[in-house]
């Protein structure tokens, strides 16, 4: 339902005239985040300058009844910042500037729209960095980084952006101004911050992010294994944590991606190699030294055909590369393709890889993989084309066929990218009702009239208030839920 | 229900056994002088989850206990009916060495497990001070932590699902069983530190680490504690990478047996040998430039650094990284304005000092002219002092917590509203009387 001039009006006198977006082709603009299935405008966006405006706006939809969706830089994965339903879409991008960097403390204190690499950028000259690094991150605000908890290759080793988030500000679907945690620890209560983080914009708007800054470590080392088979190099994954050595980072990328890679941007990678792995270690260089040959014996008793270490930053740089920029060559291999997050007990992984190969086959698509074999946190891509008929429900068989296997073996819907309105209805296999349940009253408090972000996170928005039911959701024909 | 039938009801869930009425026991088992009626130890998630869905309906007040020792912790019960003890839950129910993860029953203690892990070179990073017998399920509700925290955080770092029983016993699990899962929302977070006042934790999924080979460790003494503050800003500020950092006073010292003293900074670095000597040289040059007289002590002290400061009087105390230094001194010299004695061993690397007092303090003195002050003091820097121990008289007088911000707390009471609408979970512990 269009918003009225009335409200319209009164969004202008939040956020001025600058600050707001009413036109048609201005809202196409925000109809979909990085998941371009689903797709949904806003009525309207506002681009708010400060946790008074977003506080107002909040409160002002409060009043009207009218659907609230947060947004960073829309490099989402899950259908998260878009709207299935209408309603007014807050932009925060904005709203980047860094607010407080305290070295002493270890701590930056950020506005939500800032570019997560540009917080590195102006900490690394003083030693410090921000871990958390997902793959968008020369484009993706650290409030969206922390509103989906974002993982990204180095979580291996530092963790998940929950485990650098100190503390919050967020204005909650109540409207108000709730600040938790800060550069010192311990504040004693719940633990808010840490049951924030991760929320989707389903509990509130996030309006400053106090985060932990990590210092530079002492050396790098970044190591490039080729294997002839995905086997042989899930096998060589498993070898390497099962020893005890956590590298920062561990990815695997099979010869589908590296033939794209090489194609679209030329990182040098391996060519004919079933499956590559990138190794990277970081801390004291006494301890890397010695886990790098570790590694680099691991990777030959298991029939590595050739094994690089970077001998300098820009060769890091281009390893990494390729693995960073894996995502924008996909529309090499296909227009069309599904992405899957799922998790898998790390010791599962040679198992789980040899049954993706399987339902490959089953259904005779092409199913590529880039992903964090560290810690077991697969990205199957499977591709489809969407003018063969068939192939669309092939692809979404195949998507369920893994879904549940990586469940059957324990694991997760979603390591990193979030729930969403993409796997809102997954949830169902990995929690039962008393869980949901929970989960809803816990969004009931934050939210008490269901305007966060509708229809996204949890399967059927029970947490819903009798005030405000949201409509059916607005997809285009063919999408899937 | 009269009370022999809750006690009827009682045992016929858990069995006869595991009720305990006998007064000298209940008195043993006393919350801060408050007596339960009761005793129960549940064998089972199951039983934890029948015992809560009938103190529900009689609204009967829990408290869940795990070692005990941890009761001190929080303001005194409101109300007190039922101690729910957890020793009798001690299994390792999933342990995939490969994985990383295990799930264990909330009673198992940290050296039950540890006994399990150190077969597989793995261990859990939790050492809570005065700690190996403490049980999983109190450490994660206290949100215990020790000096291993600089290196691999804390509860909310560690604890990777959880299965808790709801205050009308409904079982509810949170979280997953791998190490990386962003599934819903992070109920584990909201259970961690949470003092049972949400739910009764029953399992817990963890994170592991692989047991480090080889640990150095070394203790630097000052005649100040700004020279001691400049050892940890130059650490803070380098590539060395210790797992542990801590803040020793003078009166810790001595309760070790340690060389006497103003402040010393104990430290250790866990990884390869050819590391650990690498970074111990760096370490060791750093301590002395800041005029630290440097000495290797055995890993063995880190256990023992708990005893060191055990009193019936303890604080912690959260401020900023960069003001250990101050901190201590104002701690201190509060403590002897009130003569009384003080050993402080903090986290210094996570801005953390743990104080234990001894000596005779009047409860009017102790609220006002000692925890009143320093809590204005850390406030203003977003910092906040817990009173995790003190005899009754003390807790009488000021609020072992601290106030919390205004919106926060209202959030606080509407999730514990929500989730023990009845307050049968350890009524009036938490925070603003939760």
């Amino acid at each position: 339902m269009p918003l009225s001039a009335a409200m319209l009006i009164e969004l202008e006198r939040i956020v001025g005239t600058r600050g707001l977006v009413a036109t048609p082709e201005g809202r196409m603009t925000y109809e979909c985040d990085m998941h371009t299935f689903y797709k949904g405008a806003p009525d309207a966006v506002v681009l708010p300058e400060s946790t008074e405006q977003v506080a107002a706006v909040v409160r002002l939809c409060r009043r009207e009844h009218v659907a609230l969706v947060p947004r960073g830089s829309g490099t989402g994965l899950i259908g998260g910042a878009m709207a299935p339903v209408g309603g007014v879409m807050v932009s925060l991008t904005r709203m980047n500037r860094i607010l407080e960097l305290d070295f002493d403390n270890r701590s930056a204190t950020v506005q939500p729209g800032l570019i997560n690499l540009w917080l590195s950028q102006a900490t690394r000259e003083h030693g410090y960095y921000f871990a958390p690094d997902p793959s968008s991150q020369m484009v993706s605000s650290i409030g969206g980084n922390a509103s989906t908890n974002a993982g990204g290759p180095h979580c291996l080793k530092y963790g998940i952006t929950v485990n650098h988030v100190l503390g919050l500000e967020l204005v909650t679907g109540a409207g108000e101004v709730l600040r938790v945690g800060g550069k010192v620890q311990d504040q004693p209560g719940y633990d808010l911050t840490g049951a924030l983080v991760g929320g989707e914009g389903t509990l509130g708007l996030l309006t400053a992010v106090t985060v932990r800054l990590l210092h530079v470590p002492e050396g790098v080392k970044t190591l490039l294994a080729s294997f002839s088979t995905i086997d042989d190099a899930s096998e060589t994954v498993s070898a390497i944590v099962g020893a005890g050595i956590i590298p920062a980072a561990l990815e695997m990328i099979d010869e589908v991606v590296v033939r794209a890679i090489e194609e679209g941007i030329g990182a040098g990678y391996p060519k004919g190699a079933g499956a590559v792995l990138l190794i990277e270690l970081d801390g004291p260089r006494a301890e890397i030294d010695e886990q790098s040959a570790r590694i680099v014996e691991m990777c030959r008793s298991r029939a590595a055909l050739e094994i690089r270490v970077a001998k300098d930053e820009a060769e890091r740089a281009l390893l990494w590369k390729g693995r960073k920029e894996a995502a924008g060559v996909f529309g090499r291999l296909s227009a069309t393709w599904l992405l899957q997050d799922a998790v898998v007990p790390r010791s599962r992984l040679p198992q789980i890889m040899r049954e993706v190969q399987a339902i490959a086959a089953r259904h005779r698509l092409v199913i590529a993989n880039v992903f964090h074999a560290g810690d077991g946190n697969l990205h199957p891509l499977i591709l489809y084309n969407d003018l063969v008929p068939g192939e669309l429900e092939r692809a979404k068989a195949a998507n369920d066929e893994l879904l549940h296997a990586c469940l059957a073996m324990g694991g997760s819907v979603t390591g990193e990218h979030g729930v969403g309105l993409d796997k809102a209805s997954s949830m169902p296999f990995q929690f039962g009702d008393a869980d949901l349940a929970f989960m809803a009253r816990f969004r009931r408090v934050f939210d008490p009239d269901g305007i966060m972000n509708p229809g996204k996170l949890l399967p059927s928005h029970p947490a819903c208030g009798e005030s405000f039911r949201p409509a059916a959701p607005r997809l285009p024909a063919g999408t899937w839920v | 229900m009269s009370a022999p039938a809750v006690e009827e009801a009682l045992a016929e869930i858990v069995g006869r056994p595991q009720v305990v009425s006998d007064p000298a026991t209940l008195s043993a088992a006393s919350i801060d002088g408050r007596q339960p009626r009761w005793l129960v130890s549940p064998g089972s998630t199951d039983e934890v989850s029948r015992i809560l869905a009938l103190c529900s309906t009689e609204r009967l007040a829990v408290a869940p206990r795990g070692s005990a020792s941890a009761m001190g912790l929080g303001n005194p019960p409101r109300r007190l009916d039922l101690v729910v003890d957890t020793t009798r839950l001690t299994a390792v129910l999933e342990y995939v060495p490969e994985d990383m993860v295990a799930t264990v029953q909330a009673g198992l203690t940290l050296d039950g497990l540890a006994a399990v892990l150190g077969k597989h070179a793995q261990m859990l990073a939790l050492d809570p001070h005065g700690g190996a017998s403490r049980s999983i399920g109190g450490v994660l509700a206290t949100n215990a932590s020790g000096p291993l925290r600089f290196r691999y955080g804390t509860a909310r770092d560690l604890l990777l699902g959880v299965r808790f029983v709801q205050a009308d016993g409904t079982v509810t699990w949170g979280g997953a069983k791998v190490v990386k899962s962003v599934t819903g929302y992070d109920v584990p977070k909201l259970l961690a530190g949470s003092l049972g006042t949400l739910g009764l934790i029953a399992e817990a999924t963890l994170r592991l680490h692989p047991a480090p080979a080889d640990t150095g460790s070394w203790l630097f003494t000052f005649d100040s504690g700004e020279r001691a503050g400049d050892l940890l800003s130059a650490i803070l500020a380098s590539t060395l990478e210790p797992d542990r950092l801590a803040w020793l006073n003078d009166g810790a010292l001595r309760g070790l047996g340690l060389p006497s003293a103003t402040a010393a900074l104990c430290v250790s670095v866990s990884t390869v040998p050819e590391a650990v000597k690498s970074q111990g040289a760096t370490l060791v040059a750093l301590g002395e430039r800041s005029g630290g007289r440097a000495i290797t002590i055995p890993a063995a002290l880190w256990t023992k650094l708990g005893e060191a400061f055990d009193a019936p009087l303890m604080l912690r105390i959260a401020g900023e990284i960069r003001g250990a230094a101050r901190w201590a001194r104002e701690i201190e010299s509060s403590a002897s304005r009130q003569g009384l004695s003080v050993a402080i061993v903090g986290e210094a690397g996570n801005g953390i000092l743990r104080v234990a007092l001894t000596g005779v303090i009047a409860p009017e003195a102790f609220a006002s002219e000692l925890v009143a002050p320093l809590r204005a003091a850390l406030h203003g820097e977003g910092g906040s002092l817990v009173i995790e121990r003190a005899p009754l008289a003390l807790k009488g007088a000021i609020d072992v917590w601290g106030p919390i911000p205004e919106v926060a707390l209202k959030v606080m009471r509407q999730l514990k509203e929500e989730f023990d609408s009845l307050g049968i979970l350890n009524p009036g512990r938490f925070v603003g009387g939760l």
